[in-house]
């Protein structure tokens, strides 16, 4: 069913969805569309529907009324197995087959999709290496010999592994230690720039929603309270949860958390660029606007010089370019 | 067990090991003061009890003092060297254990006397069960993989088996016994075997149907656990008599049962006993064990796109499989225990042995029952949890090692 209103068709819709348990509404008919190669993010404190959201669309759980459609398509007329195993899915526990070795469980939808062996080893391997698993060292190991980042990462790799165009991912790193959950943050959103999948994930902690997401959706009693970018959520809240959610009065943080310095620093003139970083007190380009703002309060300076990637001083950063955007540029 | 296992690294190698030296101790004590054997003239005539002192004189009792001296000394400084010297030693006494009884068994009977055997003596006894027990410290204690814990079990077994072959224990009690009714043990043996697999081979379908059925409708539950738990109650002989009515009126009520042998005494009624006593364990630990599987990996399995078959027989039965040969293991040893009574309503097997032998007060007759009974039962044992243990490695869960 082309869309004809003329914008990109969204890649999974839902349409006025509701999931009752007996008496009790757990999804009360909420309207999503998400396109293709977006990164959304349900958000939400437990119990409000966004697990339950997510499941639905791979038909862990039915919804009661409403309609999913994939790709245009209604999911109740597609076999579930046949939909699930186009889906990629990832969950906290990773769910890890404890009786299968590492590459037995990545290749297991490939095996369900009845590839031939050669294939599944060879996707084997280059999912291992995307994720920065050491394929000598974890083909042949079992679940239970991994630490948590490890097995996540597997869990990903299997989620990956048939080359889905849809990943569902259910809080897949929270019960990790931050240290890890950063860095595999960061990497999924490096194969997400490199990937372009259109993924549905799921957590309750704010700040990896705002650092995720491309469209951030606050969920609330099963009812979708308000979605946007991270930015706009921010700049505007909808209401006094959304606000609290967004962390209250350290709403300033979270905001500058997601700016880059580039966006505020002062450039240098020709004359001054150029030259050598010199030793004092600066920050990069590419840092946020937080860990500037950071640096200014710990070492009591208000203002910082700014180099790029070669360490090339390119532009320098006041307390003033920090907190008040400038709307005229110089 | 990790107490155990903590000790032997912790410890200073000097810590003497008191298990060992109260063993042999107790060893010494058993040689010196307990009757080894004793000669009876024929099967009624009490008999007369040996010590060692009595069967080999100074020159014996001082050698067999100087093995257990030897044994004290290594469990002194008990280092690995020490401990698998003592493995040695003792693992040497016991495969030598029945060779010492064909050369009692040579000097004590005189060839023309067939009737003339020789009883195994309460001294003898505990110092088997003595060094067992040695045998069983020292393997813990060197942690022996199971193919050296197999291979040793199995040269001890051989020995045995040569030394009876032999025939030069035939002038043992026991085997005066097992020569007067060889065809007749042979086919109890047999009878008691085919009874046992056919038990746990119908409790399994039974308990595996009636698990599935457990964890598709979740009420029959209490039901089916109270029902198993009561029969479980119920003495072995009060169920046999129980079925007795019940089954004589079927087999004449229904020809065709008469027909394939079903009678109010016999092997019906101890199948139906003995399926019922084994439903307990193996129910549970069926249901236990496929219940128990985690749900993230079924859930994972399911959102993978598994079908309810794949995700049954791929995922959760491999899962379960240990716990479910621990629940074979425990109905098997049970079952091949409670056989022995059924016995008692002419179901045959080596019970008959036992009860036959309790009747005419022939010691060595419920021996020829009951030695097989606890040997069969102790390889069983071991061959389910050997193999329980092996899943368990194959599937790499056999250590809990982390990287």
């Amino acid at each position: 069913m082309p869309d004809q209103s003329g914008a990109a068709p969204a890649l999974i819709e839902l349409d006025a969805v509701t999931k009752r348990f007996g008496d009790a509404t757990a999804v009360d008919a909420i309207s999503l569309a998400i396109p293709r190669g977006e990164l959304c993010v349900l958000v939400g404190t437990s119990g409000c529907g966004k697990s339950t959201t997510l499941r639905m669309i791979n038909r862990l759980i039915e919804h009661s009324s409403g309609q999913i459609r994939i790709d245009g398509q209604q999911i109740r007329d597609v076999d579930e197995q046949r939909l699930r195993r186009r889906i990629g899915y990832a969950i906290q526990s990773t769910g890890l087959f404890p009786h299968w070795t590492v590459a037995r469980n990545i290749g297991l939808v490939p095996r369900l999709l009845r590839w031939p062996a050669a294939r599944i080893a060879a996707r084997v391997s280059e999912l291992l290496a995307l994720l920065g698993l050491d394929e000598d060292e974890f083909a042949g190991k079992y679940p239970h010999q991994l630490s948590g980042g490890q097995a996540q990462r597997v869990g990903v790799a299997r989620a990956l592994a048939a080359d889905p165009e849809i990943l569902l991912m259910d809080e897949p790193f929270g019960a990790l230690d931050p240290i890890t959950r950063e860095s595999l943050q960061d990497e999924l959103l490096r194969l997400q720039a490199r990937l372009h999948k259109t993924i549905v994930f799921v957590t309750h902690d704010m700040d990896e929603a705002l650092k995720l997401a491309d469209r951030l959706v606050v969920m609330d009693t099963g009812r979708i309270v308000q979605q946007g970018s991270a930015a706009a959520l921010l700049q505007a809240p909808a209401n006094a949860f959304v606000e609290s959610l967004l962390g209250g009065r350290d709403r300033g943080l979270k905001h500058a958390a997601l700016t880059r310095v580039a966006e505020r620093m002062r450039p240098l003139t020709d004359a001054q660029a150029g030259g050598p970083a010199v030793d004092t007190l600066g920050v990069s380009a590419d840092d946020s606007l937080r860990q500037a703002l950071s640096l200014m309060l710990w070492h009591g300076v208000d203002s910082l010089l700014v180099s790029d990637t070669q360490g090339q001083v390119v532009g320098s950063l006041s307390l003033q370019d920090a907190v008040v955007e400038r709307n005229t540029r110089a | 067990m990790s107490n155990v296992t903590s000790d032997t690294c912790a410890l200073p190698p000097a810590a003497p090991n008191p298990v060992l030296l109260v063993l042999t101790a107790l060893a010494a004590g058993a040689i010196v003061g307990l009757p080894l054997v004793s000669v009876q003239p024929n099967r009624i005539m009490p008999g007369e009890g040996l010590t060692l002192w009595a069967l080999g004189g100074p020159m014996a009792l001082t050698g067999a003092l100087m093995v257990l001296a030897g044994l004290t000394w290594l469990a002194w400084r008990p280092t690995r060297r020490a401990l698998s010297a003592a493995l040695t030693l003792v693992g040497l006494c016991l495969a030598l254990l029945p060779w010492a009884l064909v050369v009692v068994a040579a000097a004590q009977i005189e060839p023309g006397m067939s009737s003339a055997r020789i009883g195994l003596g309460a001294g003898l006894w505990a110092l088997l069960f003595l060094l067992l027990l040695m045998l069983l410290e020292l393997i813990n204690r060197l942690a022996l993989s199971p193919l050296l814990r197999w291979g040793l079990l199995l040269g001890l077994g051989l020995s045995l088996l040569l030394a009876l072959t032999g025939g030069g224990l035939d002038g043992l009690a026991l085997m005066r016994e097992y020569h007067g009714r060889r065809a007749a043990f042979h086919a109890a043996l047999r009878y008691h075997l085919l009874l046992v697999s056919a038990v746990v081979g119908i409790s399994l379908l039974l308990a595996a149907g009636l698990a599935l059925a457990m964890r598709r409708w979740s009420g029959l539950r209490r039901g089916t656990f109270s029902v198993l738990s009561v029969l479980q109650t119920i003495p072995s002989l009060a169920l046999f008599g129980l079925l007795l009515a019940p089954l004589a009126y079927l087999a004449v009520r229904f020809t065709w049962l008469g027909d394939l042998g079903v009678r109010g005494i016999g092997w019906a009624p101890a199948l139906i006993a003995l399926v019922a006593y084994s439903l307990l364990p193996m129910t549970r630990n069926a249901f236990v064990a496929l219940d128990e599987v985690a749900a993230d990996v079924t859930d994972a399995a399911r959102g993978m796109g598994m079908s309810p078959a794949q995700v049954f027989w791929q995922v959760r039965l491999p899962l379960a499989l240990p716990v479910m040969l621990e629940g074979i293991r425990i109905t098997a040893v049970q079952a091949i225990g409670l056989a022995a009574v059924a016995a008692l309503i002419g179901a045959g097997g080596l019970g008959t042995f036992i009860f036959q032998g309790l009747g005419q007060a022939a010691m060595d007759l419920v021996l020829l029952g009951a030695l097989p009974i606890i040997l069969i039962a102790l390889l069983v044992d071991g061959l389910f949890s050997a193999l329980a243990e092996q899943l368990r490695r194959a599937q790499g869960r056999g250590e809990t090692a982390h990287a």
